[in-house]
């Protein structure tokens, strides 16, 4: 029992990065944006995220600096890819390269130290107790105790997809996603959307930095986001953009997260259990695939 | 080509003008870093050889990574390829015993071998179960970074070291020097060229370059797509492999921890700048690693951390990458503008 | 009608598109409010820019625009649709997976507070526009399942939501099927009694003849005149479009066939969801044969051709050339026996930022020995340099050299280098489809004399076009199909276009 919970608690932090994540890469999706900037918007949003909250003591800066640290990244796609027209691909590439060059680079300018970044006075987005349900067998073991960002993570998933299907937002989000020339025709740039929704991106991704170096642990380590990003994207990808697949895709992900500790008890060297949500997300993929050919052949 | 020169002046003075500021607002002197940035790097004997040598590791996965997309296969697997090829060439440098002429062919060998087959796997899955090689190269990557950390750390740990690592290879592996060049800047230069040849000479070349810019176009022609795919996977493997091996033959002569990897990052950044030129990457691939040797020698003298090499190489792709549309649609519509002024008269 | 009121002055319109192509050349015209007035020219005229310079799709580089008197510029086609000036596109560009009412609303839409769209007064106001102008829409109809005539319908209905008062349609008859069109006409009639403004582009003379009250003819983007149509003819506006007298009949002499050398048997193509693409086809095209094939778009033309090329495999049945068996042939073994043309340059017949030899020897390079140096390895570029020469010669083809590149060519150019490339092949079987989409008349007339070359040399000719009018020129038979069917098999002799409108839209005859 006490193994099954850890599981699920496990499952649920492994998954709140990339939720986050795939959530604010779906706006992006939806609006017909190729972003994979995802990576380094999550890593710079980790490391703002221990800057503001070891500087002014409180979580809540850091976690607004987080959004602007991955506002900024935003906005700097927003100028080449949307106003410059230059391509997506490379863009996003680009950004995530710069993401990892300068936060390591600011690693050491501001924090003197190479690797990783540790110190009690970092302090960490809290956990939300809920007294009440705390009792509750099983369910009230895991409802209660988990961290804030997860709460704000299943909001995000229900309001992501309240703006995509039912508002007028959503409804020129994905028409600049289907047809951009039509939205053009209608009077509302397609441009505009494709920059409204990086900067959803950039909020989100935001978000999911700070749960990586303030919630989940309570560090900054170069590279921390560790692929998460390109596993988001995979995540989007097999399930078309929809936010509650995304919500679904990410547990599964959190789960194999969760799986690879487990596997670790019982003597599995670390470095294979690390390979878990990787070699999971190749299994995802296989079956995308599969379901797609037989969708499509003749 | 003479747009492509105006391209890569201006967006390097661009660039570079960025990064001035940058470290203005940082109080460092932006004349005295850059000064010492391509004093090390460039003016001498030994920055020169030194910035030759570590072009190499550079170069190759830019090629790698150049002939892959120019071909429409979008392999971003250079990191994993790249220490997957170190480790296999460490593994035979420790357990072969060759005099140093047959060594080292061998030992680069089994490094291509090594890229190659990890390229291959990403290759297969996408051939059989047409599973994205975007994404599959990408969770490769990961893969072989924890793999080859799991190989230096258990199976082949040199036992006297204090951090995990491999013993060093058998001293007939290591790759020699004359005089302060590093012999592995033969295989960069004999890799361009035989690149060149291949991708600019050959039949396959020529159908792997009109597959990239029109796959659909090629398949109607009656070109094999499929096999191209494999051939194109397999041999931008291979060399991101041998970049792996060049490190570790070249370099510390044996596996350690974080060998290579930002290389493999650099030669995509460097291809993407090149738009895929073969020789562009080449002399882009020499331009990076300019600021990389600089960069270090730049920190003794100025105190910048070199990290900056990493940011101002970001910048530079993308200012580079952003002119070229520009430069474009501008030359194209001063000519327009022309035309526009001789209809009125 | 005649004598209304000047409603758009267009004065010395100069427009250069990058980097040096001459669209418009001092182009002035006038519009009065109430008529319909319509624009035409052959392909490259400038007849759609013109109007693309008024709707603020692309700005002049010179000129100015006079609306109800007062000088405007539209920077984008937002502005103009507020101003009251609307345009509907040759490609319909509606959003498939959108349905009726969410396309027309979709930039003003309805909405509370929250920013949540209010469905039921916009279906509303849908549904009030619908039965106002007497469309026969459904609302809620996605527009993926709706016909193209209904789609264009959405197109028109978008633009009068928004109360524009000047509709200009651009080619609206090219995706419509000889039935369709009067129905369209009688719309624009109405719209025009309405006190709608309509500019009509086209460059088919006898529709413009009888649905317009003026006509304006354009020449290589020079306007050459205006003229009320009742005072013109048919054989007049074309030699106002052209320059010089335009045949409009055949060229094509009679010819007994050959030997069958494609025979199709009991072709089926059946999706895995089940929708069947093609239905159990069986026909031969004939040696010293051209077969035209008719049909709306998405009837299988698409599924024909990727059967018979080798790039889906069909469910069943079986494809001979010359009695050979190629139904489980791959695509390179299939090449030596058949020619394609595609029907999109871009996307399937060229790859457009390559030089123009590389272009040019593609396919060649595998079947013909002397492209190959060193045992089949190297490609002899020599080789490939000089029969790109001598096909620019042969096929009169205005490129400066064999390593300009394709993009630089004009479209009629880029069409003979391809046609060009796929006639040398020698093949017995040339498939060829929409070979002279979007061509000027000269590149046209070019090609077309090319087809009935190869006629005439005793090759076999399978050709896909949405032209009814390029289809009855060049045919000996005719095939329609309808629904993955063939409907229809008939000698050209034995029937004319209302029949074959016929075919193609209903899948049979209409007995009237």
């Amino acid at each position: 029992m006490k193994i099954l919970i850890g599981l699920i608690n496990g499952m649920i932090s492994g998954a709140t990065p990339i939720l986050l994540a795939a959530l604010g890469g779906a706006y992006t999706y939806y609006a017909g944006v190729f972003n994979i900037a995802m990576e380094g918007m999550l890593l710079t949003g980790a490391f703002f995220a221990v800057l503001g909250s070891y500087y002014t003591g409180s979580w809540l800066i850091g976690v607004l600096l987080a959004i602007l640290g991955a506002l900024f990244l935003s906005l700097i796609f927003i100028l080449f890819a949307v106003v410059l027209k230059t391509d997506e691909f490379v863009t996003g590439i680009a950004l995530s390269l710069f993401a990892v060059g300068a936060t390591t680079y600011m690693l050491r300018k501001i924090f003197s130290v190479k690797g990783v970044f540790s110190n009690p006075a970092i302090q960490p987005i809290p956990a939300i107790r809920l007294p009440l349900a705390e009792n509750i067998p099983f369910v009230g073991e895991i409802l209660s105790g988990q961290n804030l960002m997860v709460w704000v993570a299943g909001l995000a998933t229900i309001l992501t997809y309240f703006l995509i299907f039912q508002t007028r937002f959503g409804l020129r989000l994905r028409a600049a996603g289907y047809n951009p020339a039509r939205l053009d025709s209608s009077g509302v740039p397609s441009s505009r959307m494709r920059a409204l929704s990086l900067l959803a991106c950039g909020v989100l991704c935001g978000l999911g930095g700070s749960f990586l170096s303030l919630g989940y642990v309570n560090l900054f380590a170069e590279n921390m986001s560790a692929g998460r990003g390109w596993i988001s994207l995979a995540a989007i990808i097999l399930v078309n953009g929809n936010p509650l697949g995304i919500a679904l895709i990410s547990l599964l992900f959190g789960f194999s997260d969760g799986l690879g500790l487990l596997l670790q008890g019982y003597r599995v060297p670390s470095q294979f259990t690390a390979m878990v949500p990787y070699i999971a997300t190749l299994i995802a993929l296989y079956f995308y695939a599969a379901r797609k050919r037989r969708l499509n052949s003749a | 080509m003479r747009q492509k020169i105006l391209n890569a002046l201006i967006g390097i003075v661009v660039a570079l003008l960025l990064g001035a500021v940058l470290l203005l607002l940082q109080g460092y002197d932006p004349l005295a870093t850059y000064e010492a940035l391509f004093r090390y790097s460039l003016f001498g004997y030994y920055p020169f050889a030194t910035t030759l040598r570590n072009a190499a590791p550079l170069v190759l996965p830019g090629l790698s990574a150049a002939i892959a997309f120019a071909s429409g296969v979008v392999n971003l697997g250079q990191p994993g390829q790249l220490v997957m090829g170190a480790l296999f060439a460490t593994v035979g440098g420790l357990y072969l015993d060759l005099p140093p002429a047959l060594m080292i062919p061998v030992l680069a060998l089994l490094s291509m071998l090594g890229g190659l087959l990890w390229a291959g796997v990403a290759a297969l899955l996408r051939r059989f179960f047409d599973m994205s090689e975007f994404i599959v190269t990408l969770m490769l990557n990961m893969i072989a970074d924890f793999f080859t950390a799991w190989a230096i750390t258990e199976p082949f740990k040199d036992p006297a070291a204090f951090s995990p690592m491999t013993p060093q290879i058998n001293p007939n592996g290591w790759l020699p020097k004359w005089g302060e060049f590093n012999t592995m800047i033969l295989f960069m230069f004999a890799a361009v060229i035989l690149a060149w040849f291949v991708f600019n000479r050959w039949k396959a070349g020529y159908e792997w370059r009109i597959t990239g810019q029109n796959a659909l176009f090629a398949r109607l022609g009656g070109c094999n797509i499929n096999r191209n795919f494999m051939a194109v996977m397999l041999m931008t493997g291979a060399l991101a492999g041998l970049a792996g091996g060049l490190v570790v033959m070249g370099g510390p002569h044996r596996f350690i921890r974080g060998l290579g990897a930002n290389y493999a990052w650099d030669g995509v950044m460097i291809a993407i700048v090149a738009n895929n030129g073969l020789i562009a990457t080449f002399l882009y691939g020499l331009f990076f690693s300019a600021i990389q040797t600089g960069a270090l020698g730049m920190e003794l003298i100025t105190s910048v951390p070199n990290e900056i090499s990493q940011v101002l190489q970001a910048v530079l792709v993308l200012v580079i990458v952003a002119s070229r549309e520009y430069l474009n649609t501008f030359v194209e519509q001063r000519a327009a503008r022309r035309r526009a002024r001789e209809a009125r008269t | 009608m005649i004598n209304n009121p000047t409603l758009i002055e267009m004065r010395h319109i100069v427009k250069v598109y990058p980097p040096s192509v001459l669209a418009l050349d001092d182009v002035t015209v006038d519009f009065r409010r109430g008529e319909i007035h319509s624009i035409v020219g052959e392909n490259g005229a400038g007849k759609s820019t013109l109007m693309k310079v008024l709707y603020g799709l692309t700005q002049a580089n010179s000129g100015e625009i006079i609306y109800k008197g007062e000088p405007v510029h539209f920077r984008e086609p937002g502005e103009a649709i507020a101003a009251g000036i609307g345009m509907v596109h040759q490609e319909i560009v509606l959003i498939p997976e959108y349905t009726v009412w969410e396309n027309i609303v979709l930039g003003v839409e309805p909405v509370n507070w929250l920013g949540k769209i209010d469905r039921q007064r916009a279906r509303q106001l849908v549904k009030q526009k619908i039965d106002e102008f007497q469309f026969n829409l459904d609302p809620d109809a996605r527009v993926e399942s709706i016909s193209v005539a209904a789609r264009q319908k959405v197109e028109i209905l978008t633009l009068l939501y928004r109360n524009v008062e000047v509709l200009i349609l651009d080619e609206p008859t090219a995706v419509l099927t000889p039935q369709e069109i009067p129905q369209l006409f009688a719309e624009l009639n109405r719209l025009r009694d309405g006190g709608h403004t309509i500019l009509f582009i086209s460059h088919r003379l006898e529709e413009v003849l009888e649905l317009s009250d003026r006509i304006t003819v354009m020449r290589k983007g020079k306007k050459v005149d205006t003229v009320p149509a009742s005072a013109t003819t048919r054989q007049e506006l074309a030699r106002m479009m052209v320059g010089r007298d335009v045949i409009f009949t055949t060229r094509r002499k009679p010819q007994p066939p050959g030997e069958a050398v494609l025979r199709v048997e009991n072709l089926s193509l059946r999706e895995d969801h089940g929708r069947v693409r093609l239905n159990n086809l069986n026909f031969e095209v004939r040696a010293g044969e051209i077969v035209g094939v008719a049909g709306v778009e998405g009837n299988g033309q698409f599924e024909l051709v990727n059967t018979l090329m080798g790039i889906q495999k069909p469910t069943s049945g079986r494809i001979f050339i010359r009695n050979v068996d190629i139904t489980h042939f791959d695509i390179l073994q299939r090449r030596q026996y058949i020619s394609f043309v595609p029907q999109d340059r871009g996307k399937m017949g060229a790859s457009l930022v390559a030089p123009l030899w590389e272009d040019a020897i593609m396919t060649h390079h595998r079947l013909n020995p002397r492209f190959s140096q060193w045992n089949g390895l190297l490609l002899n570029t020599r080789f490939a340099q000089q029969f790109t020469r001598d096909l620019i010669e042969n096929f009169s083809v205005v490129a400066p050299s064999p390593r300009a590149h394709f993009r630089t060519l004009s479209g009629g150019n880029q069409q003979k280098v391809i046609v060009g490339r796929e006639l040398l092949l020698q093949s017995d079987f040339v498939l060829l489809d929409q070979p002279t989409r979007g061509l000027d008349v000269g590149s046209m007339e070019y090609i077309h004399d090319q087809i009935l070359r190869i006629r005439a040399e005793g090759r076999a000719v399978l050709m896909i076009s949405a032209d009814l009018e390029e289809i009855f020129l060049l045919s000996d038979r005719i095939l329609v199909l309808y629904r993955g069917q063939l409907v229809g098999n008939l000698p050209v002799e034995q029937t004319n276009p209302q029949e074959v409108g016929s075919l193609m839209l209903e899948g049979q005859v209409q007995s009237s």
